[in-house]
């Protein structure tokens, strides 16, 4: 059976990256690439060993199988955390990077990306799935 | 006395409906029922436990809106911040409004998760103007 990879987004609230990061990571799993990708809850990731069985799941399962970590901003949670508890992530992905390559896409609000956003969402997803698909190719 | 704040911290969950309702939840309350009242802080960004944000978190209250019965954001903010005023788990409202059954889709979140989502705001903005009354009997 093949490895799935673990994409594991920063999904901040506060901002506007951590929006496109959450919608990236979503596009990838339910439309690009199912059968290879699962998502990794950032905040169940670092709730590991607490009360019933917590984040360690998620934890082993990026110890034992590549992951993606997608930033919204430079504060870089995502890879801190899996850096932490189960290793260098194989590949990171930083949205201000790809928004800037797209300057006529402005996404609306951190609550409704909007038209732009969501384009730009689709576009930062279909970088995901590269490196996916590199990572694969890779093994 | 400085402006006291309430945080509004959702779990940031993206893996079902249930955290999205958290996430609305708390942009309905920040941007318009408690609109001048509270603040939002990105939950990754207090696990990681940046400095200023703890502190800040520490001086005011703090309301945790769970997805699921893990709890991330309640305590993964006991394990960074040490303290929870209130907590809210949004599964508690679906089980209130059984006739408001949440559309599965995240994004876009569907018509039932968006009122659902307003009930609960609701009530997290009652319990924000709660708390906020405590901390002014306090200074008092």
């Amino acid at each position: 059976m093949k490895k799935k990879v673990g994409i594991i987004a920063c999904s901040g609230e506060k901002l506007v990256g951590g929006t496109l990061s959450r919608a990236a990571a979503r596009i990838v799993v339910e439309k690009l690439r199912p059968n290879n990708t699962i998502i990794l809850c950032q905040p169940l990731f670092m709730a590991g060993g607490l009360e019933r069985h917590g984040g360690q799941q998620e934890r082993d399962f990026a110890k034992n199988h590549p992951t993606i970590t997608i930033e919204g901003c430079e504060e870089e949670c995502a890879k801190i955390a899996v850096d932490k508890y189960s290793g260098k992530p194989a590949t990171t992905i930083y949205i201000q990077e790809i928004a800037e390559m797209y300057p006529e896409l402005k996404p609306k609000s951190r609550e409704d990306l909007g038209e732009d956003g969501m384009k730009l969402a689709e576009i930062i997803a279909e970088e995901i799935a590269k490196k996916v698909d590199e990572l694969f190719q890779s093994k | 006395m400085s402006e006291k704040k309430v945080y509004i911290i959702p779990c940031s969950g993206i893996g079902k409906v249930f955290g999205s309702i958290g996430r609305k939840t708390a942009y309905i309350v920040v941007n318009e029922l408690a609109k001048d009242k509270t603040t939002l802080e990105c939950l990754p960004l207090i696990v990681k436990g940046k400095k200023e944000v703890i502190e800040a978190l520490k001086e005011n209250k703090v309301i945790a809106l769970d997805g699921c019965p893990l709890k991330c954001s309640y305590n993964d903010l006991m394990k960074a911040v040490g303290k929870v005023d209130t907590h809210f788990l949004t599964t508690d409202i679906v089980k209130e409004n059984r006739d408001l059954k949440p559309e599965p889709s995240i994004i876009p979140v569907g018509e039932n998760t968006k009122q659902l989502s307003i009930k609960l705001a609701e009530k997290v903005a009652a319990e924000v103007d709660k708390l906020l009354k405590e901390n002014m009997e306090r200074d008092d």
